[in-house]
């Protein structure tokens, strides 16, 4: 469902070097056609007749169909000298684009959908970490995740117990920051930026800034593809496609806390683009 | 729509240990076999986060959902939560329940409390599973030899010999699927050709 709130945030539609470079998307948000271009030497988004306000951050172009409720959120690692910016492409996946987010933030599938890379049986056991809703910014986070990985990333050797912490910062955005492989004292920052399309398709844009000036380009972007699509493969097959917000749907248990919270915040703000507000 | 048995797939299509999508009317179904044979069926939906069942994996006589690793018992029951190894899953984490039975190596789904058996058929054994774009009514129209509805039998001519066809009917949202018997004595891969053959022809009929 369409919300005033829905309208007002801000969305992914586009990733920024390939509208620089001269390429037109052509694309819909909200079920909305728009068009993204450059323009008098500016990218530009717009609809059939009316132009959006821009937002060019994290590699990405940022639109808002209605009037911005605030600005875009905040990555300040993104800035942090030495990290390497990857723009990954996109995914586009038949599903919900709060479930792509909801995703993003659960760890238990790893052993059984990401087997022997980010999780292995008989290590399946997720710790209690802690969730809530920061004030001030209003996102959604969850700390203290720890989670034992074969092979974290790219650039692990080996298994190691990774560190996470998740952040919800819009309603179809999450980023997380996890033990960076190669130097311990760090996090690696990943991001998803899901650009809903319609209520039950969405484009993921992945985006990530590392310590790793070793691995070639490639091979980080086909990691985490390789990553995306296993992920794809459950997205598709959920039922119902749109996000159950009421609960009885579905049954959580204390490794779901982030996806309650999440639920529960984007209840509570009407965010409700992707999402079904009564048990069918 | 009446309750009865429809024909969701044939026996040696589903060997012990392995899982299918199976479908009764509109409900979407997980049916499986256990790895000493037991056979189930539910809802393809884990109750968890709603990941299709279907897509799962059987170890021993379990069904554990591909999304998480929630283990399921033949009963229904979830047995394990795998992010909680400690935990005892309460009695009400369970995969709604299906009817499936398996005659004539023929496996039957309906709603559980069925009163009567599935369909008897009698001297016949399974050819294949065969699934069209077509209606029901375009097949009778190609081989008029058949007849019925739920259950199309007719005796037809193949191989030079007449013999006794059955194809059990499966409505899909657009087409249909058959699982289709021969005579014990047929030969069963001139009747798949032929079955391609009236697969072919119904088509052709609805491009045309």
């Amino acid at each position: 469902m369409i919300t005033p709130q829905v309208l007002n945030e801000w969305y992914p539609v586009a990733m920024a070097s390939q509208i620089r470079a001269g390429q037109r998307r052509e694309t819909q948000l909200l079920g909305i056609p728009v068009t993204v271009k450059m323009s008098d030497g500016a990218v530009a988004v717009h609809g059939e007749s009316d132009s959006f306000p821009v937002m060019e951050r994290f590699g990405h172009v940022w639109t808002c169909l209605g009037s911005p409720a605030h600005d875009l959120f905040a990555v300040p690692e993104a800035d942090q000298p030495g990290r390497r910016l990857v723009d990954v492409g996109v995914v586009r996946v038949k599903c919900s684009p709060l479930r792509a987010v909801e995703n993003f933030l659960d760890i238990a599938h790893f052993p059984f959908v990401h087997t022997d890379i980010l999780g292995a049986e008989p290590h399946t056991e997720v710790n209690r970490y802690e969730v809530q809703i920061r004030e001030g910014s209003d996102e959604v986070w969850a700390t203290k995740v720890t989670f034992y990985q074969p092979q974290a990333a790219k650039s692990a050797e080996g298994g190691i117990v990774t560190q996470y912490m998740y952040r919800v910062p819009a309603p179809t955005v999450s980023v997380l920051y996890k033990t960076c492989p190669v130097m311990p004292d760090a996090w690696d920052v990943i991001g998803i930026f899901v650009q809903p399309l319609t209520e039950e398709l969405c484009d993921v844009w992945p985006w990530m800034a590392l310590f790793d000036d070793v691995t070639p380009e490639a091979e980080l972007i086909a990691f985490q593809q390789m990553i995306f699509l296993q992920d794809r493969s459950i997205l598709e097959n959920q039922i119902p496609r749109l996000l159950p917000l009421d609960p009885g749907m579905e049954i959580p248990t204390q490794a779901d806390l982030s996806s309650i919270a999440y639920r529960r915040w984007l209840k509570k703000r009407g965010l409700t683009y992707g999402a079904q507000m009564v048990a069918a | 729509m009446t309750t009865r048995w429809i024909a969701t797939g044939l026996s040696h299509d589903l060997p012990n240990g392995a899982v299918m999508a199976g479908q009764w009317q509109a409900t979407e179904l997980a049916v499986w076999r256990s790895a000493t044979g037991k056979l189930a069926a539910w809802k393809d939906r884990c109750p968890h986060r709603g990941m299709r069942l279907s897509h799962g994996f059987v170890r021993g006589e379990t069904l554990s959902c591909i999304y998480h690793g929630w283990v399921y018992g033949t009963d229904g029951g979830c047995k394990h939560i795998p992010a909680h190894p400690a935990l005892t899953p309460p009695a009400a984490i369970c995969a709604e329940g299906f009817a499936c039975v398996e005659a004539n190596g023929v496996l039957w789904l309906a709603p559980v409390g069925m009163a009567e058996d599935p369909p008897r058929l009698v001297d016949l054994r399974p050819v294949r599973t065969l699934s069209l774009t077509c209606d029901l009514a375009t097949i009778l129209g190609v081989e008029p030899a058949l007849g019925g509805s739920d259950i199309i039998r007719g005796s037809v001519r193949i191989g030079g010999q007449d013999e006794e066809i059955c194809l059990l009917v499966q409505p899909r949202p657009n087409g249909i699927t058959f699982h289709a018997l021969c005579s014990a004595r047929a030969d069963v891969v001139q009747v798949s050709r032929w079955l391609e053959a009236l697969r072919r022809s119904a088509e052709e009929k609805v491009a045309a």
